[in-house]
Formats: C-alpha cells, structure tokens, sequence
C-alpha cells in the first residue's frame, strides 16, 4: 500500500488524545487544529467527550467516518490492542509516537515483531514507533510534537533522530527555509528510508530530499534505490569520527570502517553527503532552487577584494574552478567599474555597488562560456545600499539554460533590506562566501551525479 | 579461517589475477632445491596460519642469492619464529623469486555487515599505514568505478607517473580491481581480503602477497 495516507490523509484519528496540555496526545491534536489542516480530525480518549472542542471517540472503532491515518500516543501497553483495533476500523496508515520498543531491545524488540505483524495483516503501514511524526506543509498537517508549522517549501526531510530532528525542524523555521515533507523515521519498523525516499521521489511536491542518518537498513537496495531517484538526495550522516573496526587479519579491514563504507555507498548512490547540519540546508536551499551547473567553473562579483578571495580560496578547496574570462567579457566589465578595479574574475569592483554595474557585469558574466554557476558578493558599508545589487541580480533575465546565481550578501544591520528582496525572488543568499561556496558545490555535485550515477 | 597460501594462490590463479610464482617447502634440501628451480634472487616467508604478521616474527627474508644463503636462512627463520611464537604451527617456508621492483599498491576486500563486500584500493606502504590515502566501493564493482577509484586517491599522481617516471598500468590495476570483485560475489564467504602488494608496472602487475580470512 502507498504512503499517501500517511502523508495525504483526508482524516486522522488521534489515539490518545488529552486534555492535559503537557501529554503528547494534547500537543499533536493542537498542532493539527492550529496547522490549518483541512480534513476530518477525530480525537480518541475513553475517559472524556470532547478535546479542543472536538468530539472525542472512546475508540477508533466508534468513529462515524472512514479514517486514513491514525497518530497513537497511548502508553506502550496498549499499543497492540489499538492497532489491532486501526486494522479493524481499516486505517490505512499509522504514525507511532508512543517508545519503548526495540530501541530498548530485550521484551520491547518482541513487542515490535508484534505490532509489524499485526500492521502487515491489516495491510497498512507504519511509521515509527518512537518517532516524532510526520508534518505536511502544504495541506497544514503538522501530525508531529515539532512545535511550529514550517514554511511551505519544496525541500523534504527524512530524520532518524528524535530531538534533534526537533532543533533541526525549528532551525528550519529561524532559516524560513521552505519545507514539504519532515517525516521522522523512529524505528523504521515498517516503513524504511528506501520507502520514504521511493515516495518523495515520486512526489510532485518535493524537488530536493535531505536526510539525517544514523544507519541504514538494506544497505544494497538503498544504493540501487537512490541511483534510480534523479532528485538531488543530500545526507548527513554521524559517526563520521568513528575508528575503523579493530579486525586485526587484513589491511582492508582495519581500514573500511563504518564512516568509509558509507562514504562510498553514498558516492554509489549519487546521494551528496554534507558535514554538517548547516551545510545541509544550506545545500537543500541551493538545489531546491536553482539549475544544476553544466559545469565547475565559477565566476565571483564582489564589491570587496577579501570576500572575493574568501570565496576563491573556498572554491578551490572543493574542487571548484575560478576561470579566466574571454577577453571580449573583460573588455565590457572595464567600462562598469572604475580603472583601478579588477576585471578579471574574481571581479572586484573596488567597493562600487551600484544598480548599473552589479547588472552589467553580472549580465556579461553569465554570457562568458567560461563560466557554469556565479556568485554574486556583496559587503555591506554605511555609505552602500545593499537593495541596489539585490535588485540587480533578481532582474537578471536567465533563459532555459540558465547558470546558477548564488547570492552572499555580508554586513550588519541595514543588509536585511537587500536580503529579502533576493530571497522574495527565490534567491539563495548566505552570510558567507564559504557558505556560499559550499552550497555551490553542492549544486555541481549533483550535476556530476546526473551524468555519472543516475542513468 | 585463515585460507593457506596455497589455496590463496590457487583461487587467484584460477580467476587469472596474476600471481608472482611461488613453491612450498618444509626441508632445508627442499627448500634449496626449490629456490634453484624458482632461480635467484629469492625471497623466503614463513608458512605458518596462526602468523599474521611475518615480518614482525622475522618471517620474511628477501634477496637471498644462494643455495648457501638460502639453506642458513631457513635455519634461522625456524629459531626465530619459534622463539617468537613457541606454539604456532609451522607447515614450512613460501618461497618466491625476487620480484622486479615497481609501484606496490593494496586492493582488498572487507565484507560490511550494512552493505555487503567492499573493495578498497590505495598505495602501498605507508601511504596506506600512515596516511589512509585509499578509496572504497561497494561491489559490484565496473571498469569505469575501479578507474573512478583508482584516481580517488590523494598519491594518483604517482600513478600517473610523476618527476619523469613512466606512468605505471593503470589497465592492469582496473583488472585486477573488477576481477576481485566479480570472484567475490562467487565466493561470498569470503570476510577479508588483502592483495598487498600487488606490483604494478609500466605494463603489466603481479600479486605478489594475498592473504583471505574465509567464514
């Protein structure tokens, strides 16, 4: 059966749902109420009649309607009963916050094998158990304790763990980084990262997927699976620092540990792996917005010299290339910027920012068939108006095979005006040029991965 | 288990990875008569399972160039390893002729309990000891992903021949990568697998170590 009525739901019962506002049960039925979903809600307590002024059911199975999507909070005790009782009420899909099963191992472990069998003879799926919940910023349904409604977005986000896929959904929020899909994977008794990203492969909705991973299940069909997804993939995985296992016999085995393996299964699969959580959404942003580069060769403008040479430097660090532009476009960008000025790429234009030059060369610039992406800089100063290159860059007319624009608009107060007139034209702008940098190279790594892995 | 060199040189042999020629013996006369066939110069290995590290037992003796030096050399590993290691099982000495020198590089095997055999290329040496400079892949494992490993690492350069030096064969390192691969997705019993070092030269490479660890 498809995920679509765990993600999709025209209605969902709440299993567990309080009126005490520190339970879970209460949290998650506020949320769905205050996320503006639209589809029927039904709030399952034996002990009240009504919750937030919803009618409450004292089980599912009392419930008038169909329902798609049951979200259980109950203790773990009675866990099997009421999913036994989903499958009767044929529920499609259910999200399992309520823990204690095999992350727990031991009697847990056993529990879970139960409640898999009972899901599989309902035929319905599971996400969790020990998961926070699933959110879906376009249809308003936030069926998960992250406290805030992300801003509707094209980025999808599948996380294994627990709170700190909660920091990162909120981090998501300070960023106002556009989301669809966050599905954290608890357990993945059921339903595995190959399920999740199979589906939002498919999913019209989603154009780039991030992962925060700390192992995966079916490591071969999870390579296979991603090589088939043309969507950029981007993970973070932890361990990174882990030693390489202590075998003792060969060379090879003391060195493919866990850390390597992974690092080449992504490679395999054509999933770009990050180092860090910044760098993964700074990534995501990047790609869920602009083409993928034909090429590695960047072209920089700034307004400052050692910004420029920041982002050089950076580039070069990733493999990418800073190259010299055609003497035709250097001859043009001389008669934008003051003599004393650097026309060669990385552009300085001496502090000159200006509506006229920011345009004017970034125009020329994007037309050099030297150049694949750009990176357009701009430092803030009390004498500079950060909205003039702002508004420079966003009209820009970028046909069909358009370069990638990456905007690093640095400064104090006062930038935040030029800030937000690229980001109202969905321009990715960083505070730094690594950042910048960084979610370039991303770009081109995902470029690389459409000519080599995904065939 | 820790598969005996022979068999380890057999099953190479057979997938035609080429192997530097080697001959067991288990007696002084023998082992000089073998070096003679073999011809000189030899290097001499104790054949011992329980042994992983032969060099660190002095196990290995390399450059022998006579019956004289070979017959003394056998005696002297025997008290050495023994001394060593009182208890470990002896089947006697590998013996191999000298191979030309060239660019020693390792390509390995490691089954991973997430993914399955990996393969792994790098450097011989230190640069695999000390500076981990190798790459990995999951199997299987094709000729355009063996060159996408073998030009991964940080050293490459010194593949592609550098300060004047004739690049070596990187077709040869390509084979023996796939061919690994493809033998062990026909013997997944195989844990670990060490080719190291396999000698790489302007045209051509041979094995001239391989050790596997067998479930």
């Amino acid at each position: 059966m498809t995920l679509k009525a765990i993600f999709e739901p025209e209605s969902i019962a709440i299993i567990g749902a309080s009126p005490s506002p520190e339970k879970w049960g209460h949290v998650i039925l506020e949320n769905l109420l205050s996320g503006g979903y639209k589809g029927d809600l039904y709030p399952v307590n034996p002990k009240e009649s009504s919750i937030l002024g919803r009618t409450c059911y004292a089980s599912v199975l009392d419930i008038p309607g169909p329902v798609d999507l049951a979200v259980i909070t109950i203790p773990r005790s009675y866990a099997l009963q009421v999913a036994e009782e989903c499958g009767k009420k044929k529920v499609k899909g259910i999200i399992m916050i309520t823990a204690g099963f095999s992350e727990l191992g031991g009697e847990g472990r056993e529990l879970e094998k139960q409640l898999v069998e009972i899901v599989d003879r309902y035929h319905m799926r599971l996400i969790g158990p020990n998961t926070l919940g699933v959110v879906n910023a376009h249809i308003g349904m936030n069926a998960s304790i992250i406290s805030r409604l992300p801003k509707k977005g094209t980025i999808s986000f599948i996380t294994q763990s627990g709170t700190l896929g909660l920091a990162l959904a909120d981090w998501t929020m300070e960023m106002e980084l556009g989301l669809h899909i966050v599905v954290s994977t608890g357990n993945k008794a059921n339903v595995d990262d190959i399920h999740l990203l199979e589906y939002l492969a498919l999913d019209p909705k989603t154009d780039v997927i991030a992962m925060y991973v700390e192992g995966i299940k079916r490591g071969r069909e999870f390579i296979n699976a991603v090589k088939r997804i043309s969507k950029p993939v981007l993970a973070i995985k932890t361990g990174r620092s882990q030693s390489g296992a202590k075998a003792v016999f060969s060379h090879t085995g003391s060195m493919a540990g866990t850390d390597e393996v992974y690092s080449a299964a992504f490679k395999q699969a054509g999933i770009i792996r990050v180092d860090n959580i910044e760098d993964l959404f700074d990534s995501a942003l990047a790609l869920s917005t602009q083409p993928a580069p034909q090429g590695n060769r960047v072209g920089i403008i700034s307004n400052g010299g050692g910004a420029s040479i920041l982002a050089s430097d950076a580039c070069e660090q990733l493999g990418l290339v800073i190259p010299a532009l055609q003497d035709e476009t250097i001859q043009k960008i001389k008669t934008y910027i003051p003599e004393f000025a650097s026309a060669t790429n990385p552009i300085d234009t001496a502090g000159l920012a200006t509506y006229e030059a920011y345009n004017g060369i970034a125009k020329l610039m994007l037309l050099d068939p030297n150049v694949d992406a750009m990176i357009v800089i701009y430092v803030h100063t009390v004498m500079g108006d950060p909205k003039l290159p702002a508004h420079a860059i966003v009209d820009l007319r970028r046909g069909k095979c358009s370069k990638p624009v990456i905007a690093c608009w640095m400064g104090g107060t006062g930038t935040e005006f030029g800030i937000e007139i690229l980001k109202s034209r969905g321009l990715p702008n960083y505070p730094l040029p690594n950042r910048a940098v960084n979610a370039l190279a991303s770009l081109v790594k995902h470029h690389g991965f459409l000519e080599k892995v995904k065939k | 288990m820790n598969l005996p060199a022979d068999r380890v040189w057999k099953l190479l042999n057979d997938w035609k990875i080429p192997v530097l020629p080697m001959m067991i013996a288990s007696t002084p006369s023998d082992t000089v008569e073998m070096a003679r066939q073999l011809g000189y110069p030899v290097a001499m290995k104790i054949l011992a399972p329980d042994i992983s590290h032969k060099s660190d037992v002095h196990g290995v003796i390399l450059n022998l160039n006579s019956d004289k030096e070979v017959d003394k050399a056998y005696l002297t590993m025997m008290d050495s390893v023994k001394k060593h290691v009182p208890d470990a099982r002896i089947d006697g000495v590998l013996l191999q002729k000298m191979a030309e020198p060239g660019l020693e590089v390792i390509v390995g095997v490691k089954l991973d309990p997430q993914f399955g055999h990996v393969v792994m290329f790098g450097l011989g040496g230190i640069f695999v000891e000390i500076y981990n400079d190798v790459s990995f892949r999951i199997t299987p494992i094709d000729k355009k992903t063996a060159l996408e490993m073998v030009f991964e690492i940080k050293g490459s350069s010194i593949i592609k021949g550098i300060r004047g030096k004739e690049p070596v064969d990187v077709e040869a390192i390509v084979n023996v990568i796939t061919v690994v691969s493809n033998m062990i997705e026909k013997h997944p019993d195989i844990l670990e697998l060490d080719i190291n070092p396999l000698i790489v030269y302007p045209r051509g490479a041979v094995a001239v170590d391989a050790r596997i660890l067998t479930r």
